[in-house]
This record gives C-alpha cells, sequence and structure tokens, in this order.
C-alpha cells in the first residue's frame, strides 16, 4: 500500500502538496534560513532562524531583511547593504558564504557563519535565500587555540634564543677568540636558530590568520621606505648568491598609504627572500612600488626558475611546493605564499603573479588607500 | 657608561644580557621578574630597564602599572624584550610608557649593544638622573 502511495505521488502531486513539502523541507533545516523576494523583504523565516535571532516569525515576514536583522563587523560597525552576503549572491547571481556578525533581537552580537544564494527562475533572480548558524563556540575554541600557540611559539622561542645569543657572543669573540672552522660551526647553528625562528613566526600567523584574530594597527606607512628597508636587510642573502637586488618608485602618486607596516614588511620580506631563494647565482630581483590613485602596487621580479604551468593554481595553497623547486631548494615549508595572501586579505589587499618557467616570475600585491574591513582582521585603534 | 637594569626570568638570557652590556662598558643589575626589579630600584637608579615581558611572580606589564606610579623617572627608557611578536601585551607595554620592543629571537648580541646604545642616545647622552634633576 505504501509503495502504492510513493508510486502514485510523482506527477499526481498537486501545486499545494509540493507548496507543502517546500514549506516543510524549509521549517525542517536545522540552521537558520531566511529567504528575501528581489526588494529585499522577507518571504520566509523557518524556525531555526526564529530562535537564533530572537524574532517570531509574524515580526519578520515582510520586513526589509537588512534593516530588520542588522550585521555588523568584528568592531560593531554597521556592514553595508551592498557588503551583505545576501546583496551580493542576489547582484551577482553567485552563492557568497561569509562569517559576520548578527545582532539578536536582545542587541547580543551573535558570530555567525553565512551561505547567501539567489533564487533563479529560468535564469531570472527572483530573491535570494541566506542560510546561517551560530559560530560562537568555534570561534571560542579558535581563540584558545591561537592563545596556547602564542604561548607554545613563545615558550619554543625562548630556549631558542639563548641559543642564539650565546653562539653569536662566540662568534664575536666574547669568549675569546676563534678558528675559521669553529666560526663556520656557528654560523650553521646561527642559520639553523633563524629558521627555526622563521618557522615558528610563519606557524603563529598563520594561526592567526586563521582564527581571524590577526591584530591589524594602520599607520601611514611609506612603502618606498619600507622597500628600501627591506632590500637593505635582505642584501647579505643576496650577495650570497650574486643576485642583482635593487629597489625603484615607478609612478607620481604618493607611495604612503594607511595600513599595518610590520605586515607589509612581512609580506615584501617573504616575497623578496623568495625570489632571492628561487633564482639561481647571478640573477637579478627587483622590488617595484607604484602609486596609483585608488592602491599602491609591489611588483618582485625575478629571473628564477619560475612556477610551472601545473603549479600555478596552487601555488598559495597550504604545504604546496612544486617539484621543480623541492628539487633545487630543500629548506622550504610551503607556507610562506599562503601566509603571505592571508595577510594581504586581513589588509584588504590582494595579490596574483605572472610567471614562465626557466625565466622568472613576478609577483604582485596591492594594498587599497582606503581600509576595508576584513573578516579575518581584527582592527585595533589608530594611534 | 649607563646604568641599566636587566629583567629577564631566563636565567641564561638574563647572564648572557649581563655579559653583552658590561662588555660595552655599562653598569648592569639584574632582576628575574618585576617584584625583584621594583625591589632592585630602590637603591638601583637606571637610565635603561630591559624588560621582558613574561615572567613569574610579576610580568613585565604589572611591573610597569606598579612602577609607573607614582615612582617613575621618565626619563629612564624601557626597551621591552619580548618573543611575543605583535602580540597585544607589547600594544599595552607601549601605553604603559615602553620605548620601543625588540624581539628576542632575532636580536644578536652587537644589536643588542647598539639598540642600547640608540636609546640612551635620546636622553643626548645624558644620564637619566641628570634629565630628571634638570627638570626639576
Amino acid at each position: 500500500m505504501a509503495a502504492h502511495d510513493d508510486l502514485s505521488r510523482g506527477p499526481k502531486f498537486t501545486v499545494h502538496e509540493q507548496r507543502a513539502e517546500a514549506e516543510a523541507l524549509f521549517t525542517s533545516i536545522g540552521d537558520g534560513a531566511i529567504s528575501t523576494d528581489e526588494f529585499g523583504r522577507i518571504t520566509r523565516v523557518n524556525p531555526a532562524a526564529q530562535q537564533l535571532l530572537g524574532y517570531d516569525e509574524d515580526e519578520l515576514l515582510g520586513t526589509w531583511f537588512p534593516k530588520k536583522i542588522m550585521s555588523v563587523t568584528f568592531d560593531d560597525e554597521p556592514i553595508n547593504l551592498i557588503d551583505r552576503p545576501i546583496t551580493k549572491a542576489f547582484l551577482t547571481g553567485k552563492p557568497v558564504s561569509e562569517k559576520t556578525y548578527y545582532r539578536h533581537k536582545d542587541g547580543r552580537r551573535i558570530a555567525m557563519s553565512v551561505n547567501a544564494s539567489p533564487i533563479l527562475l529560468r535564469g531570472k533572480p527572483l530573491g535570494a535565500i541566506e542560510v546561517f548558524r551560530d559560530i560562537t563556540f568555534e570561534q571560542e575554541v579558535d581563540r584558545m587555540k591561537s592563545e596556547f600557540i602564542s604561548l607554545a611559539s613563545h615558550q619554543l622561542r625562548t630556549p631558542l634564543s639563548a641559543i642564539k645569543t650565546y653562539a653569536h657572543m662566540l662568534f664575536d669573540g666574547y669568549m675569546g677568540p676563534l678558528k675559521r672552522s669553529q666560526k663556520q660551526t656557528l654560523k650553521s647553528i646561527i642559520g639553523a636558530t633563524d629558521r627555526m625562528n622563521e618557522l615558528i613566526s610563519t606557524l603563529l600567523n598563520i594561526t592567526r590568520i586563521e582564527s581571524g584574530t590577526i591584530d591589524v594597527t594602520p599607520k601611514l606607512l611609506r612603502l618606498d621606505k619600507l622597500a628600501d628597508e627591506v632590500i637593505k636587510e635582505l642584501s647579505l642573502m643576496a650577495s650570497g648568491k650574486s643576485i642583482n637586488l635593487n629597489a625603484s618608485v615607478k609612478g607620481k602618486a604618493p607611495a604612503s598609504l594607511r595600513t599595518d607596516a610590520l605586515i607589509v614588511k612581512e609580506v615584501m620580506t617573504n616575497l623578496v627572500s623568495n625570489a632571492i631563494k628561487y633564482t639561481p647565482d647571478g640573477g637579478k630581483v627587483s622590488l617595484v612600488v607604484r602609486p596609483r590613485q585608488a592602491d599602491v602596487v609591489v611588483e618582485v621580479r625575478d629571473s628564477g626558475w619560475g612556477i610551472p604551468k601545473y603549479a600555478q593554481d596552487q601555488i598559495f595553497s597550504k604545504f604546496f611546493r612544486a617539484h621543480n623547486i623541492v628539487k633545487r631548494e630543500t629548506t622550504g615549508t610551503g607556507l610562506g605564499l599562503y601566509l603571505v595572501k592571508g595577510l594581504l586579505e586581513a589588509l584588504g589587499g590582494s595579490i596574483w603573479f605572472v610567471s614562465d618557467e626557466e625565466k622568472g616570475t613576478t609577483f604582485f600585491f596591492s594594498l587599497p588607500r582606503k581600509r576595508r574591513l576584513t573578516r579575518a582582521a581584527k582592527i585595533a585603534p589608530e594611534n | 657608561m649607563a646604568r641599566i637594569l636587566v629583567v629577564e626570568d631566563d636565567r641564561d638570557l638574563n647572564r648572557a644580557y649581563g655579559i653583552i652590556l658590561k662588555h660595552a662598558g655599562h653598569q648592569v643589575e639584574t632582576a628575574f621578574d618585576g617584584q625583584e626589579a621594583l625591589e632592585r630600584l630602590d637603591g638601583f637608579e637606571p637610565d635603561l630597564i630591559l624588560l621582558d615581558l613574561l615572567m613569574p611572580v610579576m610580568g613585565g606589564l604589572e611591573f610597569l602599572q606598579q612602577w609607573s606610579v607614582p615612582k617613575r623617572n621618565k626619563a629612564v627608557k624601557v626597551l621591552i624584550f619580548t618573543n611575543m611578536e605583535n602580540s597585544p601585551e607589547v600594544a599595552e607595554a607601549y601605553k604603559l610608557g615602553a620605548y620601543r620592543c625588540i624581539i628576542k629571537s632575532w636580536t644578536a648580541p652587537h644589536n643588542l649593544a647598539k639598540v642600547v646604545e640608540d636609546t640612551l642616545k635620546a636622553n643626548n647622552g645624558k644620564t637619566a638622573a641628570a634629565v630628571k634633576t634638570k627638570a626639576k
């Protein structure tokens, strides 16, 4: 009998029944779900959404979604309508996933993971649907993870600092003169502690980016000066491989903008030291700062081994290293570019590249003149 | 020659900083936590304090809070020497009057000596006691 019922549904299923089934499906979604018409007015709300936001269905239906349910940043600043996931999904016709904060009816701010999709009928957008869930607990776990890594890194660094300091003291002759071979050995110890330090810094920064707890302190920064500083600091590394390293500015707009100097320096250092590392002896690495009206673009160009075509899509993935590089340089972790991309996104910037195998690579990154808040960054107040 | 108080809980590092700074011609006193540093300051008036942040008994931030009110001579420069890179604790230390922050694990001895020299020059070569007297 049951089988007969099931078979009899299908084509004979009435419009009324189909609507009831769609309603039941919508209602039974475990996460909050809200749909809107093309004007952003709420057309449906499921019980999970009502519970998450503290409103009854009657209070929400027919209201303008972006106004009724406030979305705010980490710093409690309201998010513009145009930047809300549901608006972006409706306007672009593509699904959008983001983390944001929603304001509960009682005023509380709740961290949410939001997935918004357009509702399309024969390619025409009729409205949008947003599914969201409370991620407060996940954020707390991330925060604890971040705190743990921070503390662990500190504890790892303390003995490392002692090793490095004493090795340097021996090298500098604080405990008497040394033979050349002894100095060479100490150089190896110092080099290894530097690599370990770099690794700890990278892991620490990645943890901060992934948990959204990286601190961004915007201050006026002159990128041309920073470029000179980075070149100066890496000149020893470049001269060790007889690489011609230089920095220049091209463009008439000011090379200064308000951003986080430490993060930008980390990005520049990472890209330039990568370029030196992956360029054969006697090659060329140049750093060019191109100030434009809306942003400043920085180019790091090398005459190195390049990135093979097959690897170009994966170059920003965690732990990825192209085979032509692994053969030549064994010390990399595959974390550098993943970190650089995350750091730039925290500053509202972006990164891209062009590369020809055996000819060289140019990485470009752009930093906006106007500061944009991102979900991966906690923006510190300006001093 | 300047008078320097090194506040660092790691005994190896504390000893190393003492050797480096004495080698550079300074008079050095040491303490292993913030509480001990406050006690040292009763009988020793430094020109510069080299201060770690994460220490047992009393950390660097608590030391700065307690020392600032009311005893602090503003001419005494505080160099934060920590491995807590880009952390909120460093930002807090600046608010409490730290002059500069140095990452320990990146700093070679000759750089430590140079940073100390540069910081002392900020008082135009005068000792903190001389600056304080002039201010009066």
